[in-house]
Order: C-alpha cells, then sequence, then structure tokens
C-alpha cells in the first residue's frame, strides 16, 4: 500500500478501532481520534515533502505541459468491465488541499474536546466523513472521485442531525439533499464524459486527452460547474450553508466550511475547466458575473446577521465566491488566486467555527448584541478572534490577503475570450465587498469583545483550555505563515496550474499566465 | 438431465415437506424450516458447482444459459432468505403472536413451488411453457398474501393481487395467442424470426398486451396500482418475499419477452421504455415521501426501483444485461435486509408505523445499523453496492444518449434519499420516548441481516460478482435472433 492510500486508510482504521471501543470509555476514544489524526499530519507532512523533493526537478516541465504531472501514482483495475480504477495521485493543487484538511481534521477533534453523548458515533462519523475528503482530494479516477465526494457528504446528516443545536433536522436533511442533487448533476455529466470519450475510462488524464464537440462542451460544462457549485456555495444555490452551518456542532463547522466547500470549488477546476475548456470559455463571464452576486449577497447578508454562525456562515458564502470568481476568470492569477482562498478561507472559517464553538460554550448565548466585553475575561479566545476577522477582511500579512488580491488581479487582467471591459467592471464591483467585510467583521468583533461587560456572569468567564488554545494556535499560526511567506504555498500551487492555463490556449500567451 | 437438477432438487423438497407435514405433530413442525433451508441451500451449491451455464432440454424448450444460471441462484438464494426470515413467526418465537399464521408445512410449500415457478420462466423458450411457469410462480404469491385468513387486510389483499395479476395473465396470453397466430409456432426463436421487421397492427396489439401484462408484475407505472395495497395488507414475511419474488420473476419474464421475443424491435422501444422508467420512478418517489406506514412506503420505494430497472433495457448494447442481473442481485440483497428488520421488529413490537421506528439506533443498535446499510444502499449512497448498481444502470441510459433521463434518475435518487433518510432520522436522531417496547434478540434474524450488510457492502466494494456476472452475460444478447 502506497503513501497516498495510507493517507486515507489511516482516518478510516482510526474509525473502525473507535467502533471497537465501548462507548463508556469516551475518553479513550478522544484520544484514539486524536491520535488518528495526528497520525494524519504527520503523513501529509511527509507526502508534502515528497511531493516538493520529487517536484522540483521537473518544474520547468510544467510550463508547457497540458497534462497534469502526477506524483507517488498508485493505480490498479477496479471494476474491469467498466474500466474503473482505483487511480491515486498529487499535483500542488492537491497538496495543498491535504494539508488543510489535515490541519482542520486535527483541530477539529481537539475542538470536539467535551463532545459526551454518544461519542463513539460522533468521532467514527467525523473520522468517515475524513477519509472520504482525503479520498477526493487524492483520486484521479471519475468514478472513484464520486465515491469519495458522496462519502465526504453523507456522514454530515447524521452529524448535523444528531449533534447540532436549532432546527438541526430541517438543516441537515436541506444540507444532505441539496448537495446531493448538486452531485447528481455532477453524475450525469460524468456518464456524458465516458461515453462521449469513447475511451472506456474514467482516468482523468486520458478523458483530458480527448476534444469533444463545443456544442457538448457548451452543455455539460454549465451542468458539471453548477453541480460542484452547489457545494462551493454558488448563488442562487448556496441556501443550505447558513442553516447547515448554524445548526452543526463546532467540529462539524469547521469541517464543513473549512474543508467540504473547499470540494465544491476543487472539483470546478479540476474537473469542469480541465477537461471542457472549451465549455470553460464560453461560460466564464457567466460564473464570472454569477460569483460577483455571491461575492456582495454574501457580505451584505453577513451584515444584517445578529447570531454568530450565521454571521460567519454568510461570510463564507462571500468568500467561497472569490473561489469560484478566480476559476471563472480562467487565468493563471485568477486560478491561483483561488486555490490560495481555497487554503486560506479554509483556515480562516475553521479558526472561527472553531472560536465560536468555545465562546458560545462559555457563554451559551450567539447572538452578538447581547455579548460585550468578552476580551476581559478571555483575551486569548478574542485575539485569535480578531486575527482570524483580520485574515478574512484581507489585512496583508495574513493568508486572505494574498488570496484576494489574486483574485482581483485575475479579474481584472481578464481573458482573450471575455469582454475585458465586462471582467474588470465585475472586479472593481466584487472590490467592494472588502469594504463591507471591514464593515461587519470590525463591528461584530467590537460588540461582542469590546466595551464593558455586559452580562455579569460574563465575569467568571474563564479563557481557553489549554487543548482550545493548542488548537487555535496552530490555525492562527498558519494564517501567520501563509500571509508572511506567500511563496511558500504559491510555489506549491503555481506549477500544477499550467496545465489548466495551456489546455485554455493553443498557442501560451503572457497575457493568460496573468503577466508572471 | 443434469441442467434440471435444481429445479428437481426444488420440486422434491417441495413435495417431501408437504408429505412430511401429515405425519408430523405440532411440535416436531419445527423441522420444516430447516428441511426447505436445507433443500434451497442444496439447490444452490448443485447449481453452483455442477450444472453447466449452457445446455437444453426437450428439444430446446429448456434452455439453460448464463443469464438463467444467474437468475436461478439468485432466486434460490432470495428464497432461502425468505425462508429463515419466516421461522421467527412461523414457529411462535415472536413477542407478537400472529393469529391465523399456522400451516407451516403449506406455507414452505408454497413458497418453494413459487421459486420452481420462477426458475422455470428463466429457462422456457416456448410461449406455453413461459406462461405456465409464469402463472406458477404468481398464483403460490396471491395465496401467500392472503395467508393471514382471519385479517381481513390480508383477505383484501389477495384478492386485489388474485383479480389484478389475473388481469394481467390474461393480457399476456391474449397476446401469445396473437403472436402465435403471426407466426404458427410457440417457440420464441420461430416466432421472432416470423415477426421481425413485419410491424403490423396485430403485432404492436400483440406486443401491447404481452408487454402491459409485463408491466403489472414488474410494478411498472401506470400497472403498478395493486402493489401498495398488497404490501400493506400481506403478513409481513409475506411482503418480504413478494418485494424481491415479484420484481424478480418480472424482469425474468420480461428479459424473455423484450430479448428472446422482440429482440429485433429493440431499437424501436426505446423512447417507450424511457418514458416508463421516468415515470415509474418519479411517481414512485413522489408518493413513497407520504407514506406513514412501512410496508407500503417499501412498495412505492420498489415501484421507483423498477423504474431503475428499465434503465437497462435502453440502448442496443448488451451492458444492460449484466447491469440488470447484478442490480437485480443488489436489490433483492438490500431489499430483504430491510425487510429483515420490518420482520424483526414487527415480530417484537406489533407496529409498522415509520414513527414506531424512533430511538431504534439506541434501543437495538445492530438492527439500526443493517436498516441503515440496507436504506442507503437503495438510495444509491457510495461505497453501497446499490450505487454502484445504479451506477452501471445510467452509464446504459447515459451511452443510449437519454441524458435527460439520467438527469431524472439522479434527481430522482436525491428524492428517494429524502424520504429513506426520513427512516434514518426516526431511528438515530428522534429520541425514544418511554413507550416504545423494546426489540429483544433475535439469534436467526440478526445473523441473517448482519450477514446481507456485509453482502451489500461487498457486492459495492468487491468487484468478483460483478465481473463475473459481466463476463458470463455479455455475450448473452448475440446469440438472440437480434437482426
Amino acid at each position: 500500500m502506497g503513501l497516498l492510500s495510507w493517507l486515507i486508510a489511516v482516518p478510516f482504521l482510526t474509525m473502525v478501532a473507535v467502533l471497537f471501543v465501548p462507548d463508556r470509555h469516551w475518553r479513550a476514544i478522544r484520544w484514539i481520534s486524536l491520535a488518528g489524526t495526528g497520525l494524519g499530519l504527520v503523513l501529509t507532512a511527509v507526502v508534502t515533502w515528497r511531493y516538493w523533493v520529487e517536484s522540483r526537478a521537473d518544474v520547468e516541465g510544467f510550463r508547457t505541459a497540458t497534462q497534469t504531472t502526477l506524483y507517488l501514482v498508485e493505480r490498479f483495475t477496479w471494476f474491469e468491465p467498466l474500466g474503473i480504477q482505483y487511480y491515486l495521485g498529487i499535483d500542488g493543487i492537491s497538496v495543498s488541499m491535504v494539508i488543510l484538511t489535515a490541519l482542520i481534521i486535527f483541530c477539529g477533534v481537539l475542538a470536539s474536546w467535551n463532545v459526551e453523548t454518544r461519542t463513539k458515533e460522533f468521532f467514527a462519523l467525523l473520522l468517515l466523513l475524513v477519509a472520504g475528503v482525503f479520498g477526493v482530494f487524492l483520486t484521479y479516477d471519475l468514478f472513484l472521485f464520486f465515491m469519495f465526494y458522496e462519502l465526504a457528504v453523507l456522514p454530515m446528516y447524521l452529524l448535523i442531525g444528531i449533534w447540532g443545536t436549532g432546527p438541526k433536522e430541517y438543516a441537515a436533511m436541506k444540507l444532505t439533499i441539496m448537495l446531493l442533487a448538486g452531485s447528481a448533476f455532477v453524475l450525469v455529466g460524468m456518464l456524458a464524459l465516458f461515453h462521449e470519450s469513447g475511451l472506456h475510462t474514467f482516468d482523468l488524464q486520458r478523458l483530458a486527452t480527448v476534444d469533444y464537440s463545443d456544442r457538448f462542451q457548451w452543455w455539460f460544462f454549465p451542468m458539471i460547474f453548477v453541480g460542484f457549485g452547489v457545494l462551493g456555495a454558488l448563488f442562487p444555490f448556496h441556501t443550505w450553508s447558513p442553516d447547515g452551518h448554524s445548526s452543526a456542532p463546532t467540529a462539524v463547522s469547521m469541517l464543513h466550511a473549512g474543508v467540504l466547500m473547499k470540494l465544491g470549488g476543487y472539483g470546478a477546476l479540476r474537473i469542469a475547466v480541465y477537461l471542457l475548456p472549451e465549455g470553460a470559455k464560453d461560460w466564464g463571464l457567466f460564473f464570472m458575473g454569477l460569483t460577483t452576486i455571491n461575492i456582495l449577497y454574501g457580505s451584505f447578508g453577513a451584515v444584517m446577521q445578529k447570531d454568530l454562525k450565521y454571521f460567519t456562515a454568510y461570510s463564507s458564502v462571500s468568500h467561497c465566491g472569490f473561489v469560484l470568481f478566480g476559476v471563472a476568470t480562467l487565468n493563471l492569477m485568477g486560478f491561483k488566486g483561488a486555490v490560495l482562498q481555497m487554503f486560506s478561507h479554509g483556515i480562516m472559517t475553521g479558526l472561527f467555527f472553531g472560536l465560536i464553538g468555545m465562546v458560545y460554550g462559555r457563554t451559551h448565548t450567539r447572538v452578538i448584541p447581547d455579548m460585550g466585553g468578552l476580551a476581559k475575561v478571555m483575551p486569548w479566545l478574542a485575539t485569535c478572534f480578531y486575527i482570524a476577522g483580520l485574515a478574512s477582511l484581507g489585512l496583508p500579512g495574513l493568508a486572505g490577503f494574498v488570496a484576494e488580491t489574486h483574485v482581483f488581479l485575475g479579474g481584472f487582467f481578464g481573458n482573450p475570450w471575455s469582454s475585458t471591459i465586462a471582467t474588470r467592471v465585475l472586479t472593481v464591483i466584487t472590490t467592494l465587498s472588502i469594504v463591507v467585510t471591514a464593515v461587519y467583521v470590525l463591528r461584530g468583533l467590537a460588540m461582542a469583545f469590546q466595551g464593558p461587560i455586559k452580562d455579569p456572569h460574563f465575569e467568571e468567564l474563564t479563557d481557553a483550555t489549554i487543548t482550545e488554545k493548542f488548537a487555535t494556535g496552530i490555525l492562527v499560526a498558519t494564517l501567520l505563515v501563509a500571509g508572511l511567506f506567500p511563496w511558500l504555498m504559491i510555489d506549491l500551487i503555481e506549477p500544477s496550474l499550467y496545465p489548466f492555463i495551456n489546455r485554455l490556449q493553443d498557442v501560451a500567451s503572457a497575457g493568460l499566465m496573468g503577466g508572471s | 438431465m443434469i441442467i434440471a437438477t435444481p429445479e428437481l432438487i426444488v420440486i422434491a423438497t417441495a413435495f417431501a415437506i408437504l408429505v412430511s407435514d401429515l405425519f408430523m405433530t405440532e411440535n416436531s413442525r419445527r423441522a420444516l424450516a430447516p428441511m426447505a433451508a436445507i433443500g434451497l441451500a442444496l439447490g444452490l451449491v448443485v447449481t453452483a458447482l455442477f450444472v453447466p451455464a449452457s445446455g437444453e432440454l426437450l428439444g430446446g424448450r429448456f434452455v439453460m444459459d448464463p443469464v438463467a444460471w444467474w437468475f436461478k441462484i439468485l432466486f434460490m438464494l432470495s428464497g432461502l432468505i425468505a425462508v429463515v426470515l419466516s421461522m421467527d413467526t412461523l414457529d411462535g418465537r415472536a413477542r407478537v403472536r400472529h393469529r391465523g399464521m399456522g400451516f407451516r408445512g403449506e406455507y414452505y410449500a408454497i413458497l418453494l413451488s413459487s421459486i420452481i415457478g420462477m426458475m422455470l420462466i428463466v429457462s422456457s423458450r416456448e410461449l406455453a411453457t413461459l406462461f405456465v411457469s409464469l402463472e406458477i410462480a404468481t398464483l403460490p404469491l396471491f395465496v401467500l398474501a392472503a395467508w393471514r385468513r382471519d385479517d381481513p387486510k390480508s383477505g383484501e389483499a389477495g384478492l386485489k393481487y388474485v383479480i389484478l395479476g389475473s388481469l394481467a395473465s390474461a393480457f399476456i396470453v391474449y397476446g401469445f395467442g396473437i403472436l402465435y397466430g403471426l407466426a404458427g409456432s410457440t417457440r420464441l426463436d420461430v416466432i421472432a424470426a416470423a415477426v421481425s421487421g413485419k410491424y403490423t397492427p396485430a403485432f404492436l396489439l400483440a406486443v401491447g398486451l404481452v408487454l402491459a401484462g409485463t408491466g403489472f408484475k414488474l410494478t411498472v407505472v401506470p400497472f403498478h396500482l395493486w402493489a401498495a395495497d398488497v404490501y400493506q395488507g400481506a403478513p409481513t414475511i409475506v411482503t418480504a418475499w413478494l418485494s424481491v419474488a415479484s420484481k424478480a420473476a418480472g424482469l425474468a419474464f420480461a428479459f424473455q419477452i423484450l430479448f428472446g421475443l422482440f429482440g429485433a424491435w429493440v431499437s424501436q422501444w426505446g423512447a417507450m421504455i424511457a418514458l416508463l422508467a421516468a415515470l415509474t420512478m418519479t411517481l414512485g418517489n413522489l408518493v413513497a415521501i407520504v407514506q406513514q406506514d412501512i410496508k407500503r412506503f417499501m412498495a412505492f420505494s420498489a415501484i421507483s426501483q423498477a423504474g431503475y430497472f428499465l434503465l437497462g433495457f435502453l440502448g442496443q448494447g448488451s451492458e444492460g444485461v449484466p447491469a440488470m442481473l447484478y442490480y437485480l442481485i443488489v436489490y433483492a440483497v438490500s431489499n430483504l435486509a430491510v425487510f429483515a428488520c420490518i420482520v424483526w421488529f414487527e415480530n417484537e413490537t406489533g407496529k409498522e408505523n415509520i414513527d414506531d421506528y424512533r430511538g431504534l439506533s439506541l434501543t437495538n443498535p445492530l438492527m439500526a445499523l443493517g436498516m441503515m446499510v440496507a436504506l442507503f444502499s437503495l438510495a444509491g449512497i457510495p461505497p453501497l453496492s446499490g450505487f454502484v448498481g445504479k451506477f452501471f444502470l445510467f452509464s446504459i441510459a447515459s451511452k443510449a444518449g437519454y441524458h435527460w433521463l439520467v438527469a431524472l434518475a439522479a434527481v430522482n435518487s436525491t428524492i428517494s434519499l429524502y424520504y429513506y433518510l426520513r427512516v434514518v432520522r426516526q431511528m438515530y436522531i428522534e429520541p425514544a420516548d418511554g413507550e416504545v417496547p423494546v426489540p429483544r434478540r433475535s439469534p436467526i434474524i440478526g445473523t441473517t441481516l448482519a450477514l446481507l450488510a456485509i453482502a451489500i457492502i461487498a457486492l459495492g466494494v468487491i468487484p468478483t460478482v460483478y465481473e463475473r456476472i459481466h463476463a458470463t452475460t455479455i455475450a448473452w444478447l448475440p446469440t438472440l435472433p437480434i437482426l
């Protein structure tokens, strides 16, 4: 078994181990889960290192390639009659997403340290979900991709339904149905690709060698893009997101907003744009327009919210809009911004939801106007909140800035297939969201943490425990590192994006590369 | 002669049960169920190990081919499971005593004879044999549906089933009559050759009549109306068998008719099949949403599943045959697993509303987990076998160019997930209130359920069975007279 299989197998085996521990030993269950996800983190480090070392040698070759170069490949035939393979591999985009996933789940387990009802089932489902997420990021067979994709979504139903708060059953059902309806469209597109190509394979790399007819691409690009877009909270298919996030338990919100929503952007780039470049050219501007609505709608929606979780959920809709906006720009700068935004938003939202859970656990309220002066009693949590908030409004030095700048620049460069005036106008409109974000983030944080202490019983509250400090510390450090040393991520991601660009154009031109 | 051994074994078992029932005391009748189970298991082993996957008897009127072989395996296997599931109820081990459920000897003998009928359907290559086999398969089902004599609902179910079923048989036999008139022979291959290319009004009438009858057996909309009442009214152990048997027999019959008889017509039926499939899956799904009774709910679930089966008949390729066979196996395993839970639950609590299942994950985790796995498989959630099976069927439709139908089917899977999740929600999310009786352990059903759940996962993850089906049946179609 190769390294990548282990990355999927470790959470899965941890789940099996957890299932065999009797429920009354819930402390042991927590530790096993932590050990499993910790091991995942170690494996991720090894994978990243090996990818780094092996890919350095060919990095120049990436520039002209029209095929993603894969490393640590594992493949064997699985369902022979339909040419379905077990096919794993990584490129820079996968690696960055795997790092994100491993970090978030590790911190997510720490943030769920106080789950005491049905602990076993909770951690088992969480780990199953993570195995699915790892699977999606590592696989290059469409069938396997789809299988992991659904595996990543479904445990969410029970996780929200059992351990959630508020109208949890409604939220869980809405989320599951909408996401699976989205994946239904992906399924249709995927089968169409399989038969249209005539290659009798679901191998992403081989499917990419086929020149599909323009008509086919025109029909199926939007189908696949929207199918994945549902999970990426594409307007108007985002409505599951605020309900789902606000009802979900802490670790689930972290994982969902932090990682799962990235599967949408990832799929849109990896499958829709990669396999159907002509369709992307036809529809790019349309989706830029749609995601502009996403970005603005999300940020204005966040201004209206009084509940901290709704507030963060709407801001997620806005920030995930940047991911899809970046993908729709169809140039290197925009793609880079999209992937960076996936990473930075993942960490940032993971941190946000983790912190909200911790604050809620103490104050028993999520309504912002009911809070006030909390920074005096919980300085650590407040500081982390500020850092996450500043990252989300794009303060230079934090991860969000790098990502959003790339997306804006990408929108500004435009591409040869859409009117440059139009992309620039849309980009200018989206920049408006920075101001709105600043308004809601600063106002919200000030209301919750500054000023006099509103409720006398807040005086007795304590700051973060050691586990909580550890969990939030890791995420804050990641935000800082990614913000201060952006080239670390960019060097990892950028070369793997060249093939996407090369597929979009027949002759490489400097314009598409976004001036790099 | 060896190719007919499985049938002979099952027939012998049925007779042995009937005869020994005469001489048994009430107490020793407990041995009847193991007798039936052993007979079927023996038939299975013999078929799997010794019966060749090709051969013919009676001048080609009785044929064993790979498709028939797989069908027979499936019939005996699901029959075996049905026998095992019936044991607790009939032997009085259930906490809730079922009145009027005696006569174990007849029960098992009748069950076995319906299996024999089905096994004969897939081997018949001639109109008269085919029709008689179909009747042998379905008449016992009518009787079983009315098995609980002093329950009016059961009687009503039996009556409804027998009237509508006879109507369907009448359609079929009328259609057969016309076909005989057109071709002057009752042999499928002769008729197929005689009518191919000659789409006279008489032929179209015959096709319409036969397909309507087949649609009834398969519960295809608009011929589905009997299913809900019969499923609900029949004793639960019978419903379990019915849900698999009527579908499997219907599909076996449809194979004979659509491929064997109208094979040359294959390019014509696509649009019609697509329309029926779309109607069936959509209507079945939408009506299932509002059901409160779990047996009725499963009836509409079975109707919508019939819509998915139809996808396999689309297109010209022969991939449809292995895909449908595989999905039938998956469907049988998953559906029997759900019914294992329903039978178990009803045996212990006497209740059959979906709401009664609340809190089951805490009171009986094994039952709840098995039920969840089976329901998710029916909904087509990976990596369970239901997903893989549906995927293959969708692929057939996609290849034939019916993208709209694949989209509709995929959306329908999502809708179906909504109602399957309703049950999961009752079991896992709703808290149990004090009045809900706790189901006790049942070693027989519990073990069966566990094995079925493992099979559901294994069939989806381990490709061996599908590859075997594919390898043996992919070449099946071209041997038929397709022009």
